[in-house]
């Protein structure tokens, strides 16, 4: 707050249902990525290497884990004197009864009270489900620069592709003019990353009169942007470029993870000036054993390889057994493959064994495999011989 | 949760580490990749419920400071527990004073106003691992005055030269305290941890001023042998003394050895460090790696063969890393072939294409080098 009068609102109520079993006890801010990550650690780096220091995250959807996770401000060091990760999940009050945040205006509009106990200048709007490094700071000086009430972050997509988007149209200057969710015919190629930076004074207004419209569905790309449009308030378009992903399906989040591999370059998560923050764990450093090899892969500490391993990311604690092939996967933590076992292009869930002698994947299937549980060898019925009394 | 307060003592005049112990304390060398050596001592300490914990410190305290913080990496409770760090006096006019009794003398309020009963004394270079519960209920039940852990090993010729080793009665009680010359296959290593009382601690520490100002709390315990109540307490786990650089050596690569490794890092007594945050270690499609421990944070471009490798280390194409170890933030360059060499900290290697050791002899290429 002291440095910059902003403060970071994540949205983390995401269910992210197309990534089935991995979601099915978290929400999908929780979900593991790049060999040691939370997908929400970004967002939450992002802040403190940000200088923002106050941080709200609203949770809902199976929100036991993340509400823990995300409450441990230190794993970011946002846990000095003036600085704190907030977690909001809906709550009773005394005006009204425990309610869903039924969008995402209206998680921000259940909050004002926390909002208003700061007072700040600026709010800025996350979303806790992507996967990218971006300097809010920077958005925030053109915010300021442009004298805008609201500014956008978008990213040029492929404009083959920029149907499946929320698209802003602008004129030469930047200034939003119009926008388009998911338009069948797109006219601009900028595409909105739902990051947002408002005067959070005009929010809070326009929030108290959507709460009040009952036909509103309190949602910031159909609802709060079109009204601030119409009532021609200075929206602006902030082009970030560099990695971004939105990893809604177990495909992208297996490509997103290759990513590290293959795409170094982009998301270099090895960048000391601008590290990504998570959880510490007490596991020794990675071992690979002489039986075991390791080629082009993405390696946490705490691993045990007596196997090969080649093209794959492995999250902490996983353990590879002599003989067993792991190619072009994603083993997540404390995840176990057994002696011989042959694992290909697929996501091993977090504590899944894979039997020894087992296979898991398919080398050439079309869409990526999530094993989220065991797999064991099918053994023959044995037939119970009975010891005959003498 | 045992009633004692731990003490992390500096090591003595029969450690020293060539080259590396230049630029820090024993403490703070790195140690199998991400860790420190002080790491394992600590960790003993805290994962045996003990909290309050002095850490005295000689020389070079920067990194140690830097390594420890307060503590609270290590599991120490910043409201109940502390993690104190302590000197010796300053003004003493040579190294040859600075004994351990010495720092201890001049810390002494601090150690009086400690409200444990018993004190457990640890070398900051031997490494173990037990929980200190065990050796204080012995301590108790035998009503020793002083109980002094030791490993009976049969290596005695070729490793812990120079250590402390006891002179054992049939119960176990101390007659003498000798150090291991090498010329006897079999012998009870003392690993310089004690347990004993603090009026006891306090009294040895008196004693000793009285007798002689080069004396350290070995030198004291061995006179007192005759009048006090003096008990070894034998360990059979996995030991090893860090006292020098070929101790250094055999010791990393000794834990390259799983079975080894699973003695001394065991399931459900974890050894703590300070993070990094440091990300996953990067293999490149040139890059593998067999039978080493590698940190988090490398980029591997090159090959790495029976090898500890340290946080962030880059080991590029062409590259060949085998029997070494690479302490954090070093760069071995492209078609640099590296053998029996332990690389200091943030180093540079890309002009002299080879630097070979041999396993009697390792090479040592000193921190911040550019070769």
């Amino acid at each position: 707050m002291r440095a910059n009068n902003m403060i970071a609102m994540i949205l983390a109520g995401g269910r992210g249902s197309r990534l089935h079993a991995l979601t099915s006890k978290v929400a999908k801010p929780a979900v593991y990525f790049g060999g040691k990550y939370r997908i929400i650690d970004f967002p939450l780096s992002n802040c403190a290497n940000s200088n923002i220091d106050i941080v709200g995250v609203l949770t809902q959807y199976e929100s036991v884990l993340l509400n823990a996770y995300a409450s441990q401000g230190i794993r970011w060091g946002l846990d000095t004197f003036d600085s704190g990760v907030y977690v909001l999940p809906p709550r009773e009050k005394a005006d009204s009864d425990l309610d869903v945040y039924r969008g995402t205006a209206d998680a921000i509009t259940q909050n004002i009270d926390f909002l208003d106990q700061y007072n700040p200048e600026y709010i800025l709007v996350l979303s806790g489900d992507h996967i990218y490094k971006m300097n809010y700071e920077e958005m925030l000086r053109y915010h300021v620069s442009e004298k805008a009430d609201v500014t956008i972050a978008v990213l040029e997509v492929d404009m083959k592709e920029a149907s499946r988007f929320g698209i802003m149209n602008t004129d030469s200057e930047g200034r939003i003019v119009e926008f388009e969710e998911k338009p069948e015919h797109p006219k601009s190629n900028l595409a909105s990353m739902g990051i947002y930076i408002f005067n959070w004074k005009l929010l809070r207004k326009e929030l108290i009169e959507d709460a009040k419209d009952e036909t509103s569905s309190h949602d910031f790309g159909k609802d709060i942007i079109p009204k601030l449009l119409e009532e021609h308030k200075r929206l602006y378009a902030f082009t970030y470029s560099g990695y971004w992903k939105d990893v809604g399906t177990i495909d992208s989040l297996w490509e997103a993870n290759m990513d590290l591999l293959y795409k170094n370059e982009e998301i270099n998560l090895n960048d000391s000036s601008w590290k990504i923050y998570t959880e510490d764990t007490s596991s020794l450093p990675q071992y690979i054993s002489d039986t075991g090899e390791v080629i082009h892969s993405y390696i946490n500490q705490g691993c045990v390889i007596n196997g090969k391993v080649e093209r794959s990311v492995l999250f902490t604690d996983v353990k590879i057994g002599k003989g067993a092939k792991v190619r072009d996967a994603v083993l997540m933590p404390g995840a176990e493959v057994g002696e011989n076992a042959i694992v290909d292009r697929c996501i091993v869930a977090e504590n899944v064994h894979i039997g020894a002698g087992c296979k898991a994947g398919d080398a050439k299937g079309e869409h990526i495999e999530l094993i989220s549980k065991n797999v064991k060898k099918e053994r023959p019925k044995k037939t119970k011989v009975k010891r005959g009394n003498r | 949760m045992c009633d004692a307060f731990g003490v992390v003592i500096f090591s003595g005049t029969n450690v020293h580490i060539d080259g590396i112990e230049d630029y820090r304390s024993i403490g703070s060398i790195s140690f199998l990749g991400r860790y420190r050596v002080i790491d394992i001592p600590l960790s003993n300490l805290t994962n045996s419920g003990i909290e309050t914990i002095q850490l005295y410190v000689k020389n070079n305290p920067r990194s140690i400071i830097d390594h420890v913080g307060t503590g609270r990496h290590y599991n120490i409770n910043s409201k109940r527990g502390s993690l104190d760090i302590l000197f010796g006096n300053g003004k003493s006019l040579s190294e040859f004073y600075r004994s351990d009794i010495a720092t201890f003398d001049y810390n002494r309020s601090a150690i009086e106003n400690m409200s444990q009963k018993y004190v457990v004394v640890a070398a900051n270079f031997m490494l173990y691992s037990i929980d200190y519960n065990d050796v204080i209920e012995e301590h108790i039940k035998t009503g020793a005055d002083v109980t002094v852990l030791y490993k009976n090993v049969d290596n005695a010729k070729e490793a812990f030269i120079n250590c402390d080793v006891l002179n054992l009665n049939k119960q176990k009680g101390v007659l003498s305290i000798d150090r291991n010359r090498g010329n006897f296959k079999n012998k009870n290593i003392s690993m310089e941890s004690y347990v004993m009382s603090k009026e006891i601690f306090l009294a040895m520490v008196d004693q000793a001023v009285n007798t002689s100002s080069l004396y350290w709390m070995r030198d004291i315990l061995n006179d007192a042998s005759t009048y006090l109540d003096i008990r070894g307490y034998q360990y059979k786990g996995y030991l090893a003394a860090i006292n020098s650089f070929a101790s250094y050596y055999r010791c990393n690569m000794e834990l390259l050895n799983p079975r080894n490794r699973s003695r001394l890092f065991k399931e459900d007594w974890p050894i703590y460090t300070k993070t990094n945050d440091s990300s996953p270690t990067h293999y490149f499609s040139t890059g593998s790696a067999t039978n080493s421990l590698v940190s988090n944070g490398c980029c591997i471009e090159g090959r790495v063969e029976n090898s500890v490798i340290g946080r962030g280390c880059n080991i590029k194409k062409g590259a060949i890393v085998k029997n070494s170890i690479i302490f954090p933030g070093s760069v071995v360059g492209e078609d640099v072939s590296i053998d029996y060499t332990v690389i200091d900290k943030k180093v540079i290697i890309s002009k002299v294409k080879e630097v070979n050791g041999t396993l009697d002899q390792p090479a040592y290429v000193k921190r911040d080098d550019r070769i």
